[in-house]
Parts: structure tokens; C-alpha cells; sequence
């Protein structure tokens, strides 16, 4: 006998109020961010809370500003000279934006994944300890203890163990993909961005990421950017809609897909000209 | 149409499948009027031979709805719909299975026609005349509604349906005294009632389309609330 | 015919022509280089001409048939030559007869038409020597310690002299070298100490009783010497020349015996290889034009090795700086135009930059500041094998700075930002992901400086080759690499050689063979930095995006 009471299901269903966070809720705080590349604006006045072990999906048309919103989270776009920003990114409670935040510290804490699989042609196991090397580790014992736990995490152990020590270039485009997940993860980051992590991906590998993606919510605070709409609409609990550079919808995600405030988004969800 | 938004999606396709299939739900429905119609008529007029064609009739229904399922089926499977395409599909899905269910019913009012009823038994009828026609404008108004997305329509209709009730029970009332003061009439009675019974359930279903309509525009869930519930949408 | 333009197939049999042209050089030169310069370590057969010249005298010729050529009868009409009716030509012999000692040149033409008999005898023996050149000749008797002995016991005597040899060499190169360095090495102590005024007679006493050791050991060891060398020139050889005269040669001089005419093809092919390996191990005798070109060889490879370690480390940080971190802007280009141009500078002008920059100005500097004992004569303040990696360096600069700027421009920018994504700096991402992927690209580089420098002569005959070295500028005596030393070099020594020899005939051979060296030597050379290449293109290959 299975006895569920409608209440319980009702709850699992209750929503958390994104624009009410309790503060041991949230992972990350946007605060009117605007960033310009030159003169040109992409971002506007982003606010957005992003909430402790879940899901959070960026969805929108190209060039709408996701990926680059997405890359302000571990200030990658300082790597683009001629981008600036205004407002603040809070990870707890502190602006990332400060002049004394050390950067590299920053991106062991917040990692990131990026749209095509970029393995180092280093052996997987290289590749997975290559963040803990940098951090001065060189504790064979703990290193051997971090891959395994990183693999597992990734979903990679099984089929990877025997060969560990071969080129991760040998790897197909899925286990690459999971590869840079567990190297990603090794180095045990608070939030995880993942940038378009699929595109470059075959559908049933698609699929195992996005399972493992599920898994990984329950340790990490998952960002992250797609161009699939059901991608986002299956992996995600929380998903922002944004166009040109501004923020239209931030919801969760079951509203989202199915009755989203705004006329933007449902055009944009249904697939109808903007 | 134009406040379904059908025409705007970037595939064509995808509009040409969601107008074919919302058509097929409007003859389907056009079908469902006219057999209930067909039905009312037969009745008034003792006519078995229309009587035995919407008996026979009713194989079209459920026909459509058959296919309109499949429709839908494949356009969730090809076109992974969200958001209004979603809410749509859903209310169609549901939409149809009520309206098959309404042929059904129809066919049992059909079933009075071919009762054999005395003179005075005939009065009887007169009283599920006038339910029937009070019905078929509920349906008329409700497919109405449907056809034109119209909350406002939806919601008014909605409300309508205790009228139907009101009377319907009214009926019961009458037919209970009919058979308490002639217990030899009871077979012939409770045929009469079935079909009361079976128009008081179409009511019942067309309320269930208006609450769909509301759930298509609204994207809120109207079902098993209060009447004031559903006004504050 | 418009359609076949059209086509295409033009362009194709274009390039196709283009391709064959190239290849059919490169085989030809590789083919016209191997073949002569290989023939010259085949052990030809050895011709007796009986002759009857214009006056009637009879001669013999002995030797080996080194040329063949037509020339115009017209040219010897004086000499009053019987021809056939319409012969234009008279064809005539180049042959090599040895014997410097007796006849002034040891190459002779003869004319085909006033050879009277021709043989080839089996009991001529060809002698090379140490000095004087091969000579030709019949061999009468053997001395052995004053006395006269048997023919058949010339293998064990030539072996026994071998032993001598080597033993004489040893003691020559080795110990009284190291000796006469030591020595050297005492008296520039004595006169650091003297030029800084903190001779004290405690340091003197010491060096002067070194130097007394150091003279006694010297005198032990030239004993021996002196013992070994009479051993040795009481043996002798007798043999008979091809004028009849009889000539003694001791055994010192003597390096190898061969019968040529006796032996059967797989002894000459024996001999063929043994004559190439000679060639590579041994010192050039006879102002080069005889012996072997290991000091060549081993200045060659030394220099480009000191080149390679140079430059490599020098153009990797120079593109590292030009790519990675010097700002997009009109100074980085202006750079990067520098470097280009540079490469296109004629080399003879990279050697005079060398010999008035580093040679001059550096090396004088270096040796008034570290070497003033030894002034005035200059230490690093004369051209040397230092200098000439440099110059050499700094001229295959540019090759390296680009190759390995394109190199890092091909890298994904995915790799750096997967690597800063994961919390290392700039410089760690250079260091652990950049620079290995980037390897093949350098090694690309260091390839093409190689080939550059190796084949490179003019600027060294400014800053350090010369005709001939006393000294490997690597040996035993510390601190071993002699950097301040001169150096011989294969493609000097193929200029010097072939054009400054005295004996232009004799050479010619061996230009062609030093040339066939040279190339073989840098192709090796490529190949070691090809293969290592290929190791790492294999390693870092990059997945098809």
C-alpha cells in the first residue's frame, strides 16, 4: 500500500518566492549589473537572487546577454578588454566586483563549463587533478581520492577507471564533456556554471549530462545557460528569460513553461515571432 | 481566432497542425449540436426513424475524437508545445473527451423516442422539451465560447449551468409525484428520467469545456472551486 | 580547348610540373653529391701504362684513372700524333700517381694514343701515408729492426705499428696536452696574482713547485716518446716506384696498405666502408686535403647544439611577450614587422654585427673584466665557438619568434579559458597548458633555425671557423667546453678545401664528399628535431572542432 496524502504532494510542489529569499537560501546575488562592451550596452540593470542547490537555467534568443550575464559570475569577461560593469554580484554577501577579490580564488569557487568540451591533451587523470596542482597538491593519495570522487560525481568512473592514465583527447564528445564536469568539480567549487554545456553533443549524451546535472544540484548551486528550451524546462528549477540584454522573466520553471507572465516569453517559449 | 495567436509561430507547420486540429474540434462540436438537436426533435415528435438515426450517427463522433486525439498526440511529440500551444493542446485533449461523452448522452435521450408512451404520459415530455432546449443553448453558448476563446463567454456560461440544475430538479420532483400517483407508469417514467438525467450530465460537461477555455486563457485551474472562485480570474 | 581550361586539369598538370621540377632537382643535386663524392672512397683499380712519347723515350705510369676527356687534336698537332682519318679528338687519361716525394705534381694527363701497353698488375700496393700523399708502387722487402725480413709478415708488422701509433697518439693528445694545459693554467695564476699585487713568495713557491712536477711528468712522458718513435722508424718498407727508383718508408708514415688489383668485390666494398669511416673519425691531413673532417663535424654539430640551446629559450619568451602579453597596438606591431625584416637580413651582415658587437666590444670587455692575466692575447675577445652560436642565434631569432607565435595563435582560446576557469593565473595557464600544446609549433621553429644555421658559412668566417684547429673546443681538461676556442666547420671546410687548396685535382673529390657530409648532417640533425616534433604533435594533438 502506497499512501501519499494530497498534502504531501502539494508541497513538494510549493515554489520558493525568488524575490523573498531567506539569505542562507541564496547562492549568488545580481544587483543592478549593466555591462557595456565599449560603448555598446548588453547587460541592463540585472537583479536577480539565485537560490542554494538548484537549478538555475538562463534561456533567450542569441546575443541577448545569457552567456555573457553567465561569464560575469566568475568574471571570465575580464578577459575581454573592452568590457566594463557597473553593480555588484554578491556571493555571500560580498561584491566579486571588489578591487581586492582575488580572481583566481574566485573561479576555484565559482567553476565553469563551457560549450564545447575543452580537455587539456593531458591523461584524464591529469586532467581531473589539474585544478588541485594548481593549488599546490601534490599528495598522490589525495589526488587518487579526488579523481575517483570527481569521476564518480560525473558519472565517468565506470567506464574510465582502466584507463585513467591515457590521453582524454580519446574520450568521445560526451565523456569529454563530463570530463571538464569532474575537473570542474574536483577542485569542490560552491557553484557550477555550465555554458551551453550540450551544443556541441549528440542526444543520448545530452542526456546523461543532463541526468548528471540533476545529481550535481544536490552539492553544487547549478547556473546554467541553453539554447534547447526543453532542456531547460527538464533540467531546471529556476529559469530567466532574458532578451536583449534585459532580464524579462525570472520564475520557476514549471510557471515558466506553462503560464509565464510576460507576452515576451511565451512568444519566445512557443516559438512565435518576437 | 486572433487571440489564440495561432498564426504567429516561425513554423508555419506548427500553425497549419493547430489550426487543422482546432477545426476538427469546431465539427466535431457542430456534430454534437446537431445530433443533440436531431435528438430533442425526435423525442418532441415521437419520431423513432431520427431517433434511430442518431443512434446511428454517433459513430462519427466518436470518430473525430479518435482522430483529433491522435492529432494531438503527434503534436506533442513533434512539437514538444509549452506555455499557451501546451495549455491548448490540453484543453483539446479534454475538450473532446467530454464532447464524445456528450454524443453519448445524446443517445440515450434518443432512446426516449423510441419508448412507446400514452397520451398523458406525453405531458411529461413537454417539461424535458423545454430542459432539452434550455441544454442545447448551454452547449450552443459553450461551443460559442470555445470557438472564439472568450473567457468572458466562458465564465457567463459557466454560471448558467444552475439554471439547468435548478430546473432539472424541478422535473424530478414532477416525475416522483407521477410515479407515486400511478405506480403502473414507472418503467415508462424512469425512461423519461434516464433522459432528464442524461441532459442534466451534458449541463455538467459543457461546464467542464468553460472551465478548459478559462484554463487555455488563464493558465489557472478553475476546476472543483466556488462559482466566486472562478469570477476573481 | 576552352572546356579543358575550364576544367581545371591545367592548374593541375601546373602544379604537378612545379612539384616534379623541385623533386627532380633535389634528387639530381642529392645524386650528382652522393655519387662523386662516395666514388671517392671506392678503391679504384690500379693501371701500369707503358708510354712512347713524341721524342721516343719509353716511361711506365702508375696509378689510378681519375678523369677521362676528349680535347681537339687541333691542340696537339706538335706533338705529331697519327690519327684516323676524321678524328677531331685525341681522348687522354687524368691519372693519379702519387709519389709526391719524386715527381712535383701527383696527378698527370696522358694521351690514349701514346700508350703502348696497358696492365693491371696485382703486386701493386697503394700506401697512404701521413704525409706526402699515397704513393703507387711495387713492394721490394721489409726491414724489421735493421734487418731485412720475410713479405708474408707485413699483416702482423702493420699491426704492430697501429699499436705504436695509437700509442703515440695518446700519449701526444692526451697526457702532454693535458700537461702543456696545466702548465698554462700555473702561469695564469702566477700572473693573476701578479697583475692583482698579492704575489706572495708562499704562492710562488707553491706555483714554481708545480710547475717543477709538472716539467719532471713532461719529461717522463717525451722520454717514452722519443722510445716509441725509435721503435717504430726502425721498421721500413722498400718499394719500388714507377720510374724504377727504390724509396724507403718507415713505418710511422705508413697508414694503410692495400693491394687493389688483388682484391674481389666484397674486400673493396670492406674497404669502401672502412674509407668512409675513416674519413668521419679522423683529423684532416695535408692542409685537409687528405685524412678525414671530424673536427668538422664535431665544430658543425657543437655550434648548431650551442645555437639550438640559445635561441630557443631566447625566441619562445620573445613570442610569448609579443603574443601573450604586449598590448594590440602599433608599437607590437612595429615589432613584429622588426622581426620579420630581420630575418631577411644578409646573413655576412649578421657575421660583421657579431664580430664588432660580441666579438669586440663584448668579448674585449669580458676579458679585461675576467681574464686580464692572460692580455694582450684575448681570450673571449677573439672570435670564437661562443660567439658563433650566438651571431648565429640571433640571425635564426626571427624564424623561431614567428613559428612559435603562430603556434600560439592556433591554440583554442578554449584551452586558456577552460584553464583560468579552473583558478590559474595567466602564468600558470602559460606554463602548464599554453607552452605544451604550443611544443610542436617550437619545435617547428628550432627545425628551421637548424637548418638555417647549420648550412650558414659566411658570418662565421668572421666570428670563429677557421682553416684548422689545434683543439676540440670540447676535451678532457676541465672545464671541458672550451667556449672561447675557434672551431672547424664542414661548410668551411668545404670552401677552403675546394678553393684555397694547393692541390685543386686531389681535393675535388673530397669537396664533393665533405658536401655529401654536410648535407647528411643536417638532415640528421632535422630529422632528430622531426621526429621529436612529431612526438609531441601526437601527444598534444588537438581534436578536430
Amino acid at each position: 500500500m502506497i499512501s501519499v496524502s494530497p498534502k504531501a504532494i502539494l508541497q513538494s510542489q510549493t515554489k520558493l518566492d525568488l524575490n523573498n529569499l531567506s539569505p542562507d537560501q541564496v547562492a549568488l546575488e545580481i544587483k543592478n549589473l549593466d555591462l557595456y562592451y565599449g560603448e555598446k550596452q548588453a547587460l541592463q540593470n540585472i537583479s536577480m537572487s539565485i537560490p542554494k542547490g538548484q537549478v538555475t537555467a538562463f534561456i533567450g534568443p542569441s546575443g541577448c546577454g545569457k552567456s555573457t550575464l553567465l561569464r560575469c559570475i566568475n568574471r571570465m569577461n575580464d578577459l575581454v578588454d573592452i568590457c566594463r560593469i557597473k553593480g555588484e554580484i554578491n556571493l555571500h554577501g560580498e561584491n566579486i566586483y571588489e578591487k581586492h577579490v582575488d580572481v583566481a580564488a574566485l573561479r576555484r569557487k565559482v567553476g565553469m563549463v563551457f560549450q564545447r568540451p575543452n580537455p587539456f591533451p593531458k591523461s584524464i587523470y591529469e586532467n581531473v587533478v589539474y585544478g588541485l596542482r594548481i593549488t599546490g597538491e601534490n599528495n598522490r593519495r589525495v589526488l587518487d581520492e579526488a579523481v575517483e570522487t570527481s569521476l564518480r560525481s560525473a558519472a565517468l568512473w565506470n567506464e574510465v577507471k582502466d584507463r585513467l592514465h591515457e590521453s582524454a583527447l580519446g574520450l568521445s564528445g560526451g565523456q569529454q564533456q563530463r570530463l571538464v564536469i569532474a575537473r570542474a568539480i574536483a577542485i569542490q567549487p560552491e557553484v557550477l556554471l555550465l555554458d551551453e554545456p550540450t551544443s556541441a553533443l549528440d542526444p543520448i549524451s545530452t542526456l546523461t549530462i543532463e541526468e548528471l546535472i540533476n545529481d550535481l544540484k544536490k552539492q553544487f548551486t547549478v547556473v546554467i545557460v541553453t539554447h534547447n528550451m526543453q532542456q531547460a524546462a527538464r533540467v531546471s528549477d529556476q529559469t530567466a528569460f532574458m532578451y536583449m540584454g534585459d532580464l524579462i522573466e525570472y520564475n520557476d520553471t514549471n510557471t515558466l513553461f506553462t503560464t509565464p507572465n510576460q507576452k515576451k516569453t511565451e512568444d519566445y517559449i512557443t516559438g512565435r515571432y518576437g | 481566432m486572433d487571440n489564440l495567436n495561432l498564426g504567429r509561430h516561425i513554423s508555419g507547420q506548427f500553425n497549419e497542425d493547430l489550426e487543422r486540429v482546432i477545426n476538427h474540434v469546431m465539427q466535431m462540436g457542430g456534430l454534437v449540436e446537431k445530433q443533440l438537436s436531431d435528438a430533442l426533435l425526435a423525442v418532441h415528435d415521437a419520431d423513432e426513424e431520427l431517433a434511430r438515426k442518431v443512434h446511428k450517427n454517433d459513430y462519427q463522433i466518436n470518430s473525430l475524437e479518435v482522430s483529433i486525439d491522435d492529432e494531438c498526440t503527434r503534436i506533442i511529440a513533434k512539437r514538444q508545445p509549452t506555455a499557451g500551444d501546451l495549455r491548448l493542446i490540453m484543453a483539446i485533449v479534454k475538450t473532446i473527451a467530454d464532447l464524445e461523452r456528450i454524443g453519448d448522452e445524446v443517445k440515450k435521450i434518443a432512446q426516449v423516442a423510441l419508448e412507446s408512451l400514452s397520451g398523458q404520459q406525453k405531458d411529461l415530455l413537454i417539461n424535458l422539451d423545454n430542459l432539452g432546449r434550455r441544454v442545447l443553448e448551454f452547449l450552443q453558448a459553450t461551443l460559442d465560447a470555445f470557438t472564439r476563446m472568450d473567457v468572458e463567454a466562458a465564465i457567463a456560461t459557466h454560471q448558467s449551468d444552475t439554471k439547468i440544475d435548478r430546473e432539472y430538479e424541478a422535473l424530478m420532483r414532477q416525475l416522483m409525484t407521477y410515479m407515486m400517483e400511478e405506480p403502473r407508469t414507472i418503467p415508462q417514467v424512469m425512461s423519461v428520467i434516464w433522459s432528464a438525467r442524461a441532459l442534466e450530465r451534458i449541463g455538467d460537461r459543457c461546464q467542464n469545456i468553460c472551465e478548459y477555455i478559462i484554463y487555455f486563457v488563464k493558465g489557472k485551474v478553475v476546476r472543483h472551486t466556488t462559482a466566486d472562485d472562478i469570477k476573481k480570474v | 580547348m576552352n572546356k579543358w581550361f575550364k576544367s581545371g586539369s591545367p592548374w593541375i598538370w601546373l602544379s604537378a610540373a612545379g612539384v616534379s621540377i623541385s623533386l627532380i632537382s633535389v634528387l639530381g643535386l642529392l645524386w650528382l653529391i652522393a655519387s662523386r663524392g662516395l666514388s671517392y672512397f671506392w678503391p679504384a683499380d690500379l693501371y701500369q701504362f707503358e708510354m712512347l712519347d713524341e721524342q721516343g723515350r719509353t716511361s711506365t705510369v702508375i696509378g689510378e684513372v681519375y678523369d677521362r676527356e676528349e680535347i681537339p687534336a687541333k691542340q696537339l698537332v706538335h706533338l705529331d700524333i697519327q690519327l684516323e682519318p676524321g678524328q677531331e679528338t685525341i681522348e687522354r687519361y687524368l691519372v693519379k700517381t702519387g709519389n709526391r716525394e719524386l715527381v712535383s705534381l701527383d696527378f698527370r694527363w696522358i694521351l690514349v694514343p701514346q700508350i703502348r701497353k696497358t696492365s693491371t698488375p696485382e703486386n701493386i700496393a697503394v700506401i697512404e701515408r701521413r704525409t706526402n700523399g699515397n704513393f703507387y708502387g711495387v713492394i721490394e722487402s721489409l726491414v724489421l729492426d735493421g734487418n731485412s725480413v720475410s713479405l708474408d709478415k707485413m699483416p702482423e708488422l702493420l699491426e704492430r705499428v697501429e699499436a705504436f701509433q695509437e700509442e703515440i697518439e695518446a700519449l701526444q693528445k692526451v697526457d702532454i696536452g693535458a700537461i702543456n694545459y696545466k702548465l698554462e693554467r700555473l702561469r695564469l695564476t702566477e700572473r693573476k696574482h701578479q697583475l692583482g699585487n698579492n704575489l706572495t713568495d708562499e704562492i710562488a713557491n707553491e706555483i714554481n713547485t708545480q710547475v717543477q712536477i709538472l716539467k719532471d711528468e713532461y719529461k717522463v712522458l717525451e722520454a717514452k716518446l722519443m722510445s716509441l718513435r725509435d721503435t717504430v722508424s726502425r721498421d721500413q718498407l722498400v718499394v719500388k716506384a714507377m720510374d724504377g727508383t727504390l724509396v724507403t718508408i718507415g713505418f710511422e708514415d705508413i697508414l694503410q696498405i692495400n693491394f687493389n688489383n688483388q682484391m674481389n668485390v666484397l674486400e673493396k666494398l670492406k674497404l669502401f666502408f672502412v674509407q668512409i669511416g675513416n674519413f668521419i673519425t679522423d683529423d684532416p691531413r695535408e692542409a685537409n686535403t687528405e685524412g678525414g673532417v671530424f673536427p668538422a663535424i664535431f665544430g658543425t654539430v657543437l655550434m648548431v647544439l650551442l645555437m639550438t640551446v640559445i635561441v630557443s629559450p631566447l625566441g619562445v619568451v620573445a613570442a610569448i611577450y609579443l603574443h601573450e602579453y604586449a598590448g594590440n597596438n602599433a608599437l607590437t606591431k612595429l615589432l613584429r614587422i622588426a622581426v620579420i625584416n630581420l630575418a631577411g637580413v644578409p646573413s655576412i651582415v649578421y657575421g660583421v654585427f657579431g664580430l664588432g658587437f660580441f666579438v669586440y666590444m663584448v668579448g674585449g670587455n669580458l676579458d679585461q673584466l675576467f681574464y686580464p692575466e692572460t692580455l694582450p692575447s684575448p681570450t673571449f675577445g677573439t672570435p670564437g665557438v661562443m660567439w658563433s652560436a650566438i651571431t648565429l642565434a640571433i640571425l635564426t631569432l626571427p624564424v623561431v619568434i614567428v613559428s612559435t607565435e603562430e603556434g600560439l595563435a592556433r591554440i583554442p582560446s578554449a584551452m586558456r579559458h577552460g584553464s583560468l576557469a579552473l583558478g590559474a593565473t595567466k602564468a600558470e595557464t602559460l606554463w602548464r597548458i599554453i607552452l605544451p600544446i604550443a611544443s610542436p609549433a617550437i619545435m617547428t621553429g628550432i627545425i628551421l633555425a637548424i637548418a638555417r644555421a647549420a648550412g650558414e658559412v659566411a658570418p662565421l668566417m668572421l666570428v670563429g671557423v677557421v682553416k684548422m684547429a689545434p683543439n676540440l673546443p670540447l676535451d678532457g681538461n676541465f672545464p671541458f667546453l672550451h667556449l672561447d676556442r675557434k672551431f672547424m666547420h664542414l661548410g668551411f671546410h668545404i670552401y677552403d678545401v675546394g678553393f684555397q687548396s694547393p692541390n685543386v685535382e686531389a681535393a675535388r673529390p673530397l669537396v664533393y664528399a665533405t658536401a655529401l657530409l654536410l648535407v647528411t648532417i643536417i638532415v640528421a640533425l632535422n630529422m632528430t628535431a622531426v621526429s621529436i616534433r612529431n612526438r609531441l604533435r601526437e601527444k598534444y594533438r588537438m581534436l578536430e572542432h
